[in-house]
Parts: structure tokens; sequence; C-alpha cells
């Protein structure tokens, strides 16, 4: 069977490109979703809600720093990342969705979403907390509010670090996407897999599907190479 | 114009300040010196409430900081700090960095506040770095940059902490240069600093800090000549 034969044959092609469209979508979708739980979730952690802090009881000092909201967010962090992603889309079509009618576009978006949600958190987190604390100290011995200064001081400081990190997080996350096939989605790889199973070649129509992953993240990351370089005139 | 009353400050089982009282008067130079660890940046700190202290009262022009319904921000709006690593910020350029604060917190037009900036920068000498990213500065150019970052909010006091330690010596003397004239336009200031010549040459009021508390204090050169405790005694032959 030529190469011509595999993929243009009865149309296959078709299932890449239909797979392609439906990957980037996934993708598109998790990453949005994502990026708000992992900026939502960041600022939970690196809050300072102390609740209990009228306790001044010595003995009691652990719940009088206890924040609940830190807590919330780690251990939304520590669950996610603690689990296979496959499980967790796996529950989410079975069980959440399990009686509902959805889009499986939506459903993988979701399922994506809340697990990059957890590894995006950690990485604003990181961000914010690599910064130096004499950053936000200079800007509220001037009197800013911590809302200002997260807004004028310390986030467009911590974009700059966060950025290289959340592009790879953002490569993850596309090829992570080709588990969608287990709930029946047509991705890329599932497009794939269907040539493979109709022409019983493994090698081409993996190769092919590879290779199309390899570009995507390519050009990607040299859109993104760009981006960071533009940020960097005050290094 | 600062009072302090009681003041305490613990970190966890580590007794920083041990009752602090102490009362510092408009246009008044204090300058606090001590070996390290006696608590002298602390007890700075604590008077803008960088530094949250575990028991007393701070009075800042009659206002009660440590009061939950005082506006800290409106308090700090007054009070000046300048650090040792000058904590300019590394992604505005010089003028945004001294423009910010007042265009935000008071509401001055963008041309208020670059007027009054360059004003700023006239008097640390620094005028052509206006444009300038921090990165570009000498260690000395930052900190005279970081003293007109806080004298933009027009502060009635300016709290140094150890403005010059991170310096090559050789740029000691610039940012000495700007503080003393500071002081001699009356600023009230308060200056924990390893710098005996400047300390004898513009303070007015010295405290020797050890252990968390004030042990000795007066006239600099009093100080420095006949100093009272054993303790200062020794910190003195040790540095002088």
């Amino acid at each position: 069977m030529t190469i011509s034969e595999i993929f243009l044959g009865k149309q296959r092609y078709m299932y890449l490109v239909k797979g392609l469209w439906f990957s980037l979508g996934v993708t598109a979708l998790s990453a949005v979703i994502g990026l708000m739980i992992g900026i939502f979730v960041s600022l939970l952690r690196i809050s300072n809600f102390q609740p209990f802090s009228f306790i001044s009881n010595p003995r009691l000092k652990k719940l009088s720093a206890f924040n609940p909201l830190s807590f919330i967010a780690k251990a939304y962090v520590m669950i996610i990342r603690g689990t296979p992603a496959l499980v967790q889309l796996l529950l989410m079509y079975y069980v959440v969705f399990g009686s509902m009618a959805a889009p499986k576009i939506i459903i993988a978006g979701i399922a994506f979403g809340i697990n990059s949600g957890a590894y995006i958190a950690e990485i604003i987190r990181a961000g914010i907390q690599g910064l130096d604390k004499g950053q936000a100290e200079a800007a509220r011995s001037l009197g800013m509010s911590y809302g200002m200064t997260m807004y004028h001081i310390i986030i467009p400081q911590a974009v700059k670090t966060i950025l290289p990190a959340l592009v790879s997080e953002f490569i993850v996350l596309l090829k992570e996407t080709s588990i969608v096939g287990w709930i029946g989605a047509a991705d890329l790889m599932r497009g794939a897999d269907n040539i493979r199973a109709q022409t019983f070649r493994a090698f081409e129509p993996l190769f092919a599907v590879a290779l199309i992953y390899l570009l995507l993240t390519s050009v990607f990351t040299y859109f993104m190479g760009i981006v960071e370089r533009k940020m960097k005139v005050s290094d | 114009m600062i009072k302090i009353q009681n003041l305490h400050k613990q970190f966890d089982n580590l007794k920083v300040l041990q009752g602090i009282d102490e009362e510092i008067k408009k246009g008044e130079v204090v300058v606090v010196i001590g070996p390290s660890g006696s608590g002298k940046s602390t007890l700075l700190r604590c008077i803008n409430r960088m530094e949250e202290p575990t028991q007393g009262h701070i009075w800042i022009e009659g206002v009660d900081i440590m009061d939950p319904k005082t506006d800290i921000n409106k308090i700090r709006q007054k009070v000046g700090m300048v650090f040792q690593h000058f904590n300019l910020f590394p992604h505005m350029t010089v003028l945004q960095n001294i423009t910010l604060a007042p265009m935000k917190l008071k509401h001055q037009s963008k041309k208020e506040a670059e007027e009054r900036a360059y004003q700023l920068l006239d008097k640390v000498g620094l005028q052509e770095k206006a444009l300038e990213y921090p990165n570009k500065l000498s260690g000395g150019q930052k900190q005279r940059i970081a003293i007109a970052r806080a004298l933009a909010m027009e502060p009635d006091i300016m709290l140094f902490d150890e403005p010059t330690s991170a310096l090559d010596p050789e740029m000691v003397k610039e940012v000495l240069e700007v503080m003393k004239e500071l002081a001699q336009e009356g600023m009230t200031m308060v200056v924990v600093t390893h710098e005996m010549g400047f300390a004898k040459e513009v303070g007015s009021r010295l405290f020797f800090m050890d252990e968390g508390k004030i042990i000795e204090k007066g006239e600099p050169k009093e100080v420095f000549n006949h100093p009272k405790e054993e303790r200062t005694k020794l910190f003195f032959s040790k540095v002088l």
C-alpha cells in the first residue's frame, strides 16, 4: 500500500483533519479553563486569610495561623496532580456527566481544564513567591494596597518568569489531549488510530500524527519565544 | 511626631524587641546603631507596620497605627521608607518608579507627577537617568532614586533601613550627601546605619540598641565621646 493510498484512499486524511480541529479545540478550551482556575487557585494559595487569628493562645498557634483558602487550594493541587489525567477524564465522562448529554469536546475541555489548572496554579504561585519580597515591601511602604501592589508591581514581574513555564504547560496539555479517544472523541490521535485499523499500517499514520503534534508545538514555541523576547526590554 | 510605647516584637520564640518607649519630635534626625540582631531594623520596620508588633502602641502624628480602624496605607503615605537593597521596580523606568505612587494614590496627573519627579531627580543629581531602567544604574544611583521615589509622596517622616550597607564603598558618600541635605531641610528622619561618621555629623539624637532594648541614647557626639554603658563602650571599641 502506498502512502497516498493510506491517506488519500476513502479520504482517510479527513480523520486527521477533523481530529486536528478537535484536538486544537479541546486544548484551547482547557487552556482557557485551566488558566482561569490556575489564577484563582494560586490567589487562594497565597492569600493572607486567617479567620482564626484572633485566637491568641500560643498552644493553638496552628489554628490561629490556619488559612482555609490556602488549604483548599493545596488539597486541590495535591489531588489533581496525584491522580492520572485519564482517571480524571473518565470520571468526568462516566460519573459527573454520566446522566447528562453534553458534547464530548465540552466534557474533555472541563476535565483537562481542571487538570491543567492545578499545574498552572503551581506555576503562578512559584512565579509570584519567587519574586524578591522587597518588591512588595517597597510598594506597600509607599502606601499602596495589597491589590494595587499585586496589579502594578507583582503580576507584571511574575508574568515574565511565569510565561516560559506556562508555554511548556500548554504544550503538555496539547499532547495530553491525545487520551480523549478513551471517551470516544475523534481527536488527532484517534484519527491516526482509525487509519491504522483500516489500512493495517501502523508506521505511516502514527508517524504522521507525531509529526503534526511536533509541528504544532514548534510553531507555538516559536511565537511564544517572540513574545518573551519582547517582554525582556527591562532586563 | 512618632510616639512609641511599650513596643514588643517576637518572632516565634525569639524576642527581638523587648519594650521600647520613645518619642521622636518633628525635625529630629534619630540615628539607630547597635550590633546586628539587636532589633534596630525591626524597630524601624514597626514604625510603618512593615513588621507587625506583638505588643505596644505607636502613634504617628497622633494617630494610633495599631488601632484596627486606622488605615495603615494612609499612614504609610506620610512615612517614606528606604531599604538596604533599594527595591526599585525593575520593570519600570526611573521616572515610572517615582511617579507611580503619586499618580495612583494622590491622583496627580501624569504631567504633575513627572514635573515633581524631575525636581526630585535634580535634587539627587540624576535627572539624566529619568528614562533608564534600574538595571542600568549603579548601587549608589539606585539608592538615590529610591530616596526620590519615597520623597515623591511628600512624606513627613523618612525611615532609612541601612541605606548604605549594600553599597560599594565609593558610592556610600553620594547617598549620605543626599540624606544630609534632607536632614538640613528639616525632614524628620530615623536612620538605622553603621555609618558612624554620618551618625556623628548629621544625627540630632542617637539610640544605641542591644538585645531588643535602647540601652543608651543622647546627643551623638556625647554618646560617642563619653559612652556610659559597658555594652556601648565595647561596641565602639570594636567599630571606631
